[in-house]
């Protein structure tokens, strides 16, 4: 009951009209973001970042707008899956096994529409978990210690990878390298000058937005440049609308079980929405068996990874909000985004900043409800702004981040900054270092070592208090599987994944 | 299939990791004595990660990417160039020229034809600083447009 009453609190936040503007800018922007190929979620909301920021938005209006164009940009990855065979985005790559089918026999308008409400069950399952289950972690997160907390960070990084991961060592040296740069400046505790090498701009450390915009925003131009994809692609026909009701009712079961399943996952380290669509799909096709024709353009081939991936995308809040250990990419950028807004993340803001909190959660919900609505009637504007090449929108999202990093400081040292971090950013991506766990690094390493030195003040200088707790124990045997596991049975559901996309006859 | 880049970025990581793990050693003893924690631990637990994360690449590299050569090269090349040109001539010739240049080469570069490409450059450029500084008073710097 105290939990309606936080959410009836966060809808009054959510529902000024100032509040409400900008969830609809978002869900839109959101949505273009995730249908146009090459731009995800976590680096469209990497380049609104600074721009949240020098509009001086309120707290609470940032984090809606961010997570509105977060939610939205689950949504738009499916337009490109279903009309191009392109997955706008990596969650969005089983929803091609069936909806790329569908368009081709003619039904695009029915599986846009029919995975748009798809997405909403999802999302709107998810969003449920979440208030169901972040009060409650957050409650337990309370009696976390500073050594529980190293802990669970070690686990985060071990975990990132995913268990789908390549190749976990380089998410370990990702993550280093991350936590490398996060302690560049003057080091809190001591007043220590650390790696400024009498560069003034340097005593504050690496600001990590202009890292985070420069190693997706620049290295995505940079990688567009190298594979000349700048022409675009063909006009599409998205035809009538043809769903019926029956089909609709189907697929509610469908709907359900793949939004609960996506949730799991999204909670789960080192799921993901990826995993989460992954497993909705297969368990869809085990469910309905022979009657159905997956991989043909079965509707319910559309409804299953739609409604998994909302899911997940609902889900991996939880972990973001309660303890400030994000679980993807995405919501890392936005613990940034909390994190620069000085507001810190972790079970005691659900007390300190309750108004924040559920100001989100509750923008989640309205967030669906609008992109439902603006995704039945507005898809042919989507469509439309997908066959815009390339060459012309990515000079100018670059220049809109070189704008945003400029506004921030208005020193043109930071950009130098920024194209730097771009190009190392290819470099590490041509080399399948992932980026994430680097932005992630940056943002938890001076929290890292803040626990560290909390823990070993509290032990005098014992370093077996890491894992002396049963819950600090229990938290490192799950970091060490999570770098283990994908050794073991990564190359396994990865053959699965594959050995799936392979099955359907359409890919090429 | 060869896997020298792997190689290659494992030494270079290597290297960085023993400057940074030495620099750390070298710090002066922060004032009130050296306690258990000091501003040298963490730096030097990371350092001995990534020695051991950079052998282990160099050991147990994954095959190379490809990359780029010959044109697709030369135009990364030509790409970066322009950014940082951008970023010099942002203050001097002002946000709109700069911007128009910007955005019309890096287009352009990508297959625009030039006059559209300068044409969404100009456009966008106007836009953007219309929005910043008038809509959201944001100054962009005006640079030889100042005296208009």
């Amino acid at each position: 009951m105290e939990t309606l009453g936080f959410l009836m609190d966060g809808f009054a936040v959510a529902l000024t009209p100032y509040n409400l503007m900008f969830a609809l800018f978002g869900a839109f922007v959101g949505t273009l973001i995730g249908c146009l190929p090459g731009l995800g979620p976590a680096n469209g909301v990497a380049i609104l970042i600074p721009l949240a920021f020098t509009l001086g938005l309120p707290p609470e209006t940032a984090m809606i707008l961010l997570t509105a164009v977060y939610a939205g940009a689950m949504y738009g990855g499916r337009i490109s899956s279903i009309l191009l065979n392109i997955p706008g985005d990596e969650p969005a790559m089983m929803t091609c096994l069936d909806g790329y089918p569908m368009a081709q026999k003619g039904r695009a308008a029915d599986a846009l529409a029919v995975s748009a409400i798809a997405s909403f069950a999802g999302g709107l399952i998810g969003t449920i978990g979440l208030i169901m289950l972040a009060p409650v972690l957050a409650k337990f997160a309370l009696t976390f210690g500073p050594a529980e907390y190293f802990a669970l960070f070690l686990l985060a990084f071990a975990t990132l990878g995913g268990i789908t991961g390549k190749n976990p060592m380089k998410t370990v040296v990702a993550a280093t390298l991350g936590i490398m740069i996060s302690t560049v400046g003057i080091d809190i505790s001591t007043g220590t000058q650390r790696y400024t090498f009498g560069v003034l701009e340097l005593y504050e450390g690496i600001d990590f937005i202009l890292a985070i915009v420069g190693l997706f925003a620049i290295s995505e131009l940079l990688f567009f440049v190298e594979s000349r994809m700048g022409r675009g692609r063909d006009k599409m026909n998205v035809g009538k609308l043809t769903l019926t009701m029956k089909e609709l009712v189907m697929t509610i079961p469908t709907q359900l079980r793949g939004g609960v399943l996506g949730f799991i996952s999204g909670v789960l380290p080192g799921a993901g929405a990826s995993l989460g669509s992954f497993i909705s799909y297969t368990l869809e096709k085990q469910v309905v068996g022979k009657k159905g024709k997956f991989g043909e353009g079965d509707i319910r081939g559309v409804v299953a990874p739609e409604a998994g991936n909302n899911g997940a995308s609902s889900g991996a809040l939880v972990p973001m909000l309660t303890l400030g250990v994000p679980g993807s990419g995405t919501t890392a950028v936005l613990l940034a985004m909390l994190i620069s807004l000085n507001i810190t993340p972790g079970p005691l803001m659900f007390t300190q900043n309750a108004d924040i909190v559920w100001g989100v959660i509750a923008a989640l919900l309205i967030g669906n409800v609008l992109l439902l609505v603006l995704n039945i009637p507005l898809v042919g504007f989507f469509v439309k702004l997908l066959s815009v090449p390339p060459m012309y929108l990515l000079p100018i999202v670059t220049m809109v981040a070189f704008v945003g990093i400029y506004s921030i400081s208005h020193s043109t040292f930071d950009l130098y900054f920024m194209v730097a971090f771009g190009v190392a950013g290819y470099f590490l991506r041509k080399l399948d270092i992932p980026l994430v766990p680097i932005i992630l690094g940056l943002l938890l390493g001076p929290e890292m070592e803040k626990n560290l030195g909390h823990a070993l003040v509290l032990s005098d200088g014992d370093w077996s208090v890491l894992w002396a707790s049963p819950l600090a124990m229990g938290l490192w045997i799950v970091a060490s599987l999570g770098l283990i596991l994908p050794y073991l049975i990564g190359p396994l559901l990865r053959r699965r994944m594959n050995a799936a996309m392979k099955e359907s006859p359409v890919s090429d | 299939m060869t896997s020298l880049g792997d190689r290659i970025l494992g030494l270079g990581l290597l290297v960085l990791a023993v400057a940074y793990g030495w620099a750390a050693q070298q710090w002066p003893e922060p004032f009130g004595g050296a306690e258990t924690v000091g501003p040298e631990t963490f730096p030097t637990m990371l350092a001995v990660v990534l020695v051991a994360g950079s052998l282990y690449l160099m050991i147990k590299p994954d095959p190379d990417a490809q990359w780029p050569v010959g044109k697709s090269a030369f135009e990364l090349v030509i790409s970066l160039v322009v950014l940082v040109v951008y970023t010099l001539l942002l203050e001097p010739l002002g946000f709109v020229i700069a911007t128009t240049l910007a955005v019309g080469t890096l287009s352009w570069r990508m297959g625009a034809a030039p006059r559209l490409a300068f044409l969404t450059g100009l456009l966008s450029a106007v836009v953007v600083f219309v929005l910043f500084n008038y809509g959201l008073s944001l100054s962009l710097p005006a640079g030889l447009l100042e005296v208009l």
